[in-house]
């Protein structure tokens, strides 16, 4: 157990720059993610911490202890690969006992340490199987296993779950999440999937083009996103961005497309010194759940569109709508819009909500305004 | 149970299909491949005057006179062993050799590579004639001549290139990930290689060496030309012991069991192991 730095670090591929200046420091016990697309260099910089890849330059640190150049078995991390890299020629409890036995530890003390793992991840029915004879949940839960069966300083998780359906992922979300605060041991997770990284991180790098983008725990992600990246990578469906100008409309400053406008709150136009921004054009951000639905041009829902598109999920239901040039979605609870039309192309009006209204620097992608409604951590405390 | 008749039949098992014609091609097949080295061995069970009529005899009273002849005049039990000790000693070296070279090709990149794994291969497509003379004279002058140690060095030479390429294409199938997830856990490299990746391999690596062994035991043209007494080995035996001025079709018979015999009975142990080597990274997706 042991906190993780890094400083400044660098890796090449010849002329491609795979991780550009990568800067974390990770507390001891924390649940860190590495989110991005693939080819973020996510994957790169895990592989880095473990010693699987030198990096160009820059510093990692485990436990204050520089492990930079190091070979892989002298850092003492723990990992699990993303297609598990189980032995398939030894059983599951070879697998298991395999770091054990590399560090020469007593057959009891390594059965009795395999055994308690085993029960920890419900696997102790197939110990005495090969891999080739297991499920895909059961693959994951013994290369899980054999990570945790170490006293390992760091645990390096490489898109585990990418393998799993649906269902059962749910299931190892809370599953993995609860075992890590359990064990208590630093984890960083690579994943490319929003959804885990929100759901079970303590906090979130965001990484684009070898790049951090924001490193922040997974509500200020959500909520006060650094970049239009981060905003429209983060939550489903992703944020809706669009061109608009802005712009004095009788004395009052109002974003504008070519087909409507969008009130802004005065208050926040203040804070974020809107004024100064009148006749530029930025993008303007809004999350589907903040825009609402009505079949009347009433109450703030002063945009007319045309529906585009009608999803129902079940509890909520998704409207497209496009509004002159702009498409938007939409995300309202099913009760609130069951009065609605839901043919193609109803005439629908949409509302969207002031106090969560961001704006971007349209050409580096900045946040320019983060949402009124939204609070950094550190206003909180 | 009587009932049972009007159950539903379960579609899970479709008929098998018998196609009468499929047995036809493969007897077709099984006989003339068969057939001829019948008519060897039971030649070689024939004594002298038996084997060399004019018309062919298939019902004979079986003699022993041919084995007797190479075994105890001619003592080709030498050769035998001399075959052995050069087919298993280049098999070994090929192939530890082979195996490290074959590695560094499929997870190393390098620049030149492609043209190392090319170069690798032409070797194997140059005719052995082509390079008789020279290998003699080398030979001549490195005194290895009619030496076990020669052929040994010789035939190792000869089986990398196809053990390279062969266990080139193995290896690429092994992700990396076992040798990684393995040197995170503690390992250095080789042991790695040595406890995750060589077990792995292990079928691939059993079926190529009983190839190089087959090759190596059968080879004919250099042994031949680099040995005369001391190192020759079964091949060039057989022919010296056979064909002088007339073919001993007997002695040429009973050779050809003394031969074969080792073959047949290696791979019908070994069969096994050589399908499901052969058959890695084929059938698994």
């Amino acid at each position: 157990m042991a906190e993780l730095e890094i400083n400044s670090l660098m890796k090449q591929f010849g002329a491609f720059q795979a991780v550009n200046d990568v800067n974390i420091t990770v507390n001891n016990g924390e649940f860190v993610f590495l989110l991005g697309p693939s080819g973020c260099g996510k994957t790169t910089t895990l592989r880095m911490i473990a010693g699987l890849e030198m990096p160009s330059s820059g510093r990692i640190a485990i436990g204050g202890r520089n492990v930079t150049f190091l070979r892989p078995r002298h850092r003492n991390v723990g990992m699990v690969f993303q297609d598990y890299g189980l032995y398939r020629h030894l059983t599951v409890f070879g697998n298991i006992a395999y770091p054990l036995e590399v560090r020469r530890l007593q057959r009891a003390e390594i059965a009795r340490k395999v055994s308690a793992v085993a029960r920890t991840m419900q696997i102790t029915e197939v110990l005495q199987r090969k891999p080739d004879q297991l499920s895909a949940g059961q693959l994951q839960r013994v290369a899980i296993a054999r990570m945790l069966v170490r006293d390992a300083d760091v645990f390096l998780m490489d898109e585990p779950m990418s393998h799993l359906d649906a269902q059962l992922r749910g299931q190892m979300r809370a599953e993995l999440r609860h075992i890590q605060k359990s064990v208590g041991v630093t984890t960083i997770f690579v994943t490319h999937d929003q959804l885990e990284a929100m759901t079970m991180a303590d906090r979130i790098i965001v990484m684009k083009d070898g790049e951090m983008l924001q490193f922040a725990t997974p509500r200020e992600i959500f909520e006060r996103p650094a970049t239009e990246f981060v905003a429209t990578f983060v939550g489903e469906p992703q944020m809706n961005v669009f061109d608009v100008r802005i712009t004095r409309i009788q004395g009052k400053i109002a974003a504008m497309t070519e087909d409507f406008v969008i009130p802004l709150d005065a208050r926040w136009m203040q804070e974020n010194g809107v004024e100064n921004l009148v006749g530029q054009g930025v993008r303007l951000g809004v999350r589907p759940e903040h825009i609402s639905v009505s079949d009347r041009a009433e109450g703030g829902h002063g945009v007319a569109a045309e529906l585009y598109s009608f999803e129902p999920t079940g509890a909520e239901n998704l409207y497209v709508l496009k509004c002159g040039g702009v498409t938007i979605t939409t995300r309202s609870s099913t009760t609130e819009t069951a009065h609605l039309a839901k043919g193609e192309g109803s005439r629908l009006y949409a509302g969207f909500d002031p106090n969560w209204i961001y704006l971007f620097e349209p050409g580096s992608g900045r946040t320019i305004a983060q949402a009124a409604a939204s609070r950094s951590e550190n206003e909180e405390m | 149970m009587k009932k049972l008749s009007s159950m539903p039949e379960s579609p899970s098992a479709p008929p098998a299909q018998r196609n009468w014609w499929v047995y036809v091609v493969l007897i077709l097949v099984c006989v003339v491949n068969f057939l001829p080295y019948l008519r060897v061995v039971m030649a070689g069970f024939m004594d002298g005057a038996t084997s060399s009529s004019a018309t062919p005899i298939w019902f004979f009273s079986p003699s022993l006179e041919a084995f007797d002849y190479l075994i105890f005049e001619k003592g080709i039990m030498k050769n035998f062993f001399n075959s052995v000790v050069v087919s298993l000693a280049s098999t070994f070296f090929s192939v530890t050799i082979g195996m490290f070279c074959a590695y560094a090709l499929a997870r190393y990149d390098f620049p030149g590579r492609d043209d190392v794994s090319f170069w690798v291969l032409t070797n194997r497509m140059m005719p052995p004639v082509a390079v008789l003379i020279p290998i003699f004279v080398t030979f001549q002058t490195a005194g290895l001549l009619d030496t076990l140690l020669g052929l040994i060095i010789l035939y190792t030479a000869m089986q990398l290139p196809f053990v390279v390429w062969m266990l080139t294409g193995y290896f690429r199938d092994i992700p990396r990930r076992y040798e990684e997830s393995a040197m995170v856990d503690g390992d250095t490299w080789f042991a790695a290689f040595r406890k995750v990746t060589l077990p792995i391999m292990a079928p691939s690596i059993t079926a190529t060496a009983i190839f190089v062994m087959i090759l190596s035991w059968n080879e004919f043209a250099f042994a031949t030309f680099l040995t005369s007494n001391q190192a020759k080995t079964m091949p060039p035996a057989i022919m010296a012991y056979s064909i002088g001025a007339d073919i001993k079709w007997n002695v040429l018979g009973a050779a050809v069991v003394l031969i074969t015999a080792p073959l047949i009975l290696f791979v019908l142990l070994l069969q096994r192991q050589l399908i499901s080597g052969l058959s890695q990274g084929v059938v698994r997706k």
